[in-house]
């Protein structure tokens, strides 16, 4: 990797991206979001730069969640989520590493944190990490998630989603984000998602339905871009 | 659209409360190694980086992500855009992953950085932090300096940002030893008074 590759140039967030915080009706927002604004600085080194390496810290080899071993199928609708991580000039992030958790089909999470009274399956722990190719894409075989009401006091059903985390080539790029299901109803009602005032900025976090004939007729299909912050200050060499 | 029109990033979310402890590994913390199975760095001071997270009221903050990153012990990183990559560590990652037990409280293994000059002036040795978790909607982001370096400290461009009376409250504080190594404690108070607070940078 050179640095032709790589973005080194960082724009603050454009407007109505970013979520507005603190979020109504969603209480632990108000106890740990920072009253004052966060400073701007300067992009130094350690800004600009990231760990590259990572997969030998990280393995990168989780890619399908919902069969851990042959013959325990997890229960739910068999998924499969694709797609590109990309950087503001549209270019593909080599080399970066996809995390993604969920909760089961019945919107439990294999998490202790999570004591809500549904069922857990045993053939289901519902997190993965891979690594994204020579054209940034990466993969994952799954099942749909269920919903699930929030644990807080006035609750509300977050809609079916994927949590994702990347770690780009820069300590700016990385991102921790959701990804949501087209046409499913509680979407509208849903406080974290619509804490994203923009409402095209809310409409790209929701995937897009493949149909069979393009991913096979045994599992839903499902692709979903995620655009990583930074740009290159050099011009493209062609 | 015109060749020069960006793609919006796509916006960030909360990690929330179930970032899976399965996606943790026992050394996860330990940016002194670049594989849990690696021998840890020879160079440089290894010391122990250790902090509780707080919100409002004091109150700790189970189950947070903290995340660091810094240069190697010579103020290197392993990365293109360092034009002494060459000269950076081999052995060290400068990358770790921690999470806040019941109490609040974190910890990494690192090695004392080393500071370095760039384009935005002589940066004093800092570790990048940041922090992620239910409740926060956006990741924050803080740096941590070492009391070591007070005239390197005077002058780093970022910590030069802050308010005078507020540059203190990003300096860690010496905490004893522990296995051997000198503890630094770098406490994060997510949400308080202005004096409580700890000071943020955007991302
Ligand atoms: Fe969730």
């Amino acid at each position: 990797m050179n640095t032709h590759d790589l973005p080194d140039r960082f724009d603050p967030w454009p407007q109505g991206i970013e979520p507005d915080v603190p979020v109504p009706g969603y209480t632990n927002t108000w106890t740990h979001t920072p009253s004052q604004p966060p400073q701007r600085r300067p992009v130094s080194r350690t800004e600009a730069t990231g760990p590259l390496d990572l997969q030998r810290k990280l393995p990168c080899d989780e890619a399908n969640l919902a069969q851990l071993a042959p013959g325990k199928i997890a229960i739910g609708q068999l998924m499969h989520l694709a797609g590109r991580i990309l950087d503001e000039d549209g270019r593909p992030v080599r080399g970066a590493v996809v995390e993604l958790w969920q909760a089961n089909a019945a919107g439990r999470y294999y998490n202790p944190i999570d004591q809500r009274d549904a069922p857990l399956d045993p053939n289901f722990v519902g997190n993965g990490r891979v690594r994204t190719d020579e054209e940034g894409r990466y993969a994952f075989f799954t099942i749909k998630p269920g919903a699930y009401p929030v644990p807080v006091k006035e609750t509300w059903w977050r809609p079916p989603h994927i949590h994702f985390s990347i770690l780009g080539p820069s300590s700016l790029s990385r991102l921790v984000t959701q990804m949501y299901f087209p046409g499913d109803p509680l979407n509208e009602f849903d406080r974290i998602l619509h804490a994203t005032p923009d409402a095209a900025a809310r409409g790209r976090l929701i995937a897009r339905h493949l149909p069979p004939a393009e991913v096979g007729d045994q599992w839903l299909g499902f692709t979903h871009d995620i655009v990583l912050r930074g740009r290159h200050a050099t011009p493209q060499t062609p | 659209m015109p060749a020069d029109a960006p793609l919006p990033p796509t916006s960030q979310e909360t990690i929330g409360p179930f970032f899976p402890r399965t996606l943790f590994r026992e050394g996860d913390n330990d940016l002194t190694r670049v594989a849990s199975d690696a021998a840890p760095t020879g160079r440089g001071e290894a010391i122990l980086l250790r902090g509780q997270v707080t919100r409002e009221g004091g109150f700790p903050c189970l189950n947070m992500i903290l995340e660091a990153w810094q240069a190697d012990a010579g103020g290197r990183f392993d990365h293109p855009l360092d034009p002494e990559r060459h000269l950076a560590d081999p052995d060290f990652l400068g990358w770790g992953r921690a999470w806040t037990d019941e109490d609040g409280q974190f910890e990494f293994r690192t090695v004392l950085p080393g500071g370095y000059t760039d384009g935005t002036g002589r940066r004093a040795p800092h570790v990048n932090l940041t922090a992620m978790g239910a409740g926060l909607m956006r990741r924050v982001l803080t740096t941590a300096f070492f009391p070591d370096f007070p005239a390197e400290n005077l002058t780093d461009p970022v910590l030069a940002l802050l308010p005078e009376h507020l540059r203190g409250r990003l300096v860690a504080h010496p905490d004893g030893e522990a296995e051997g190594l000198r503890v630094f404690r770098f406490d994060i108070r997510l949400r308080g008074s202005v004096d409580e607070e700890t000071p943020f940078f955007e991302d």
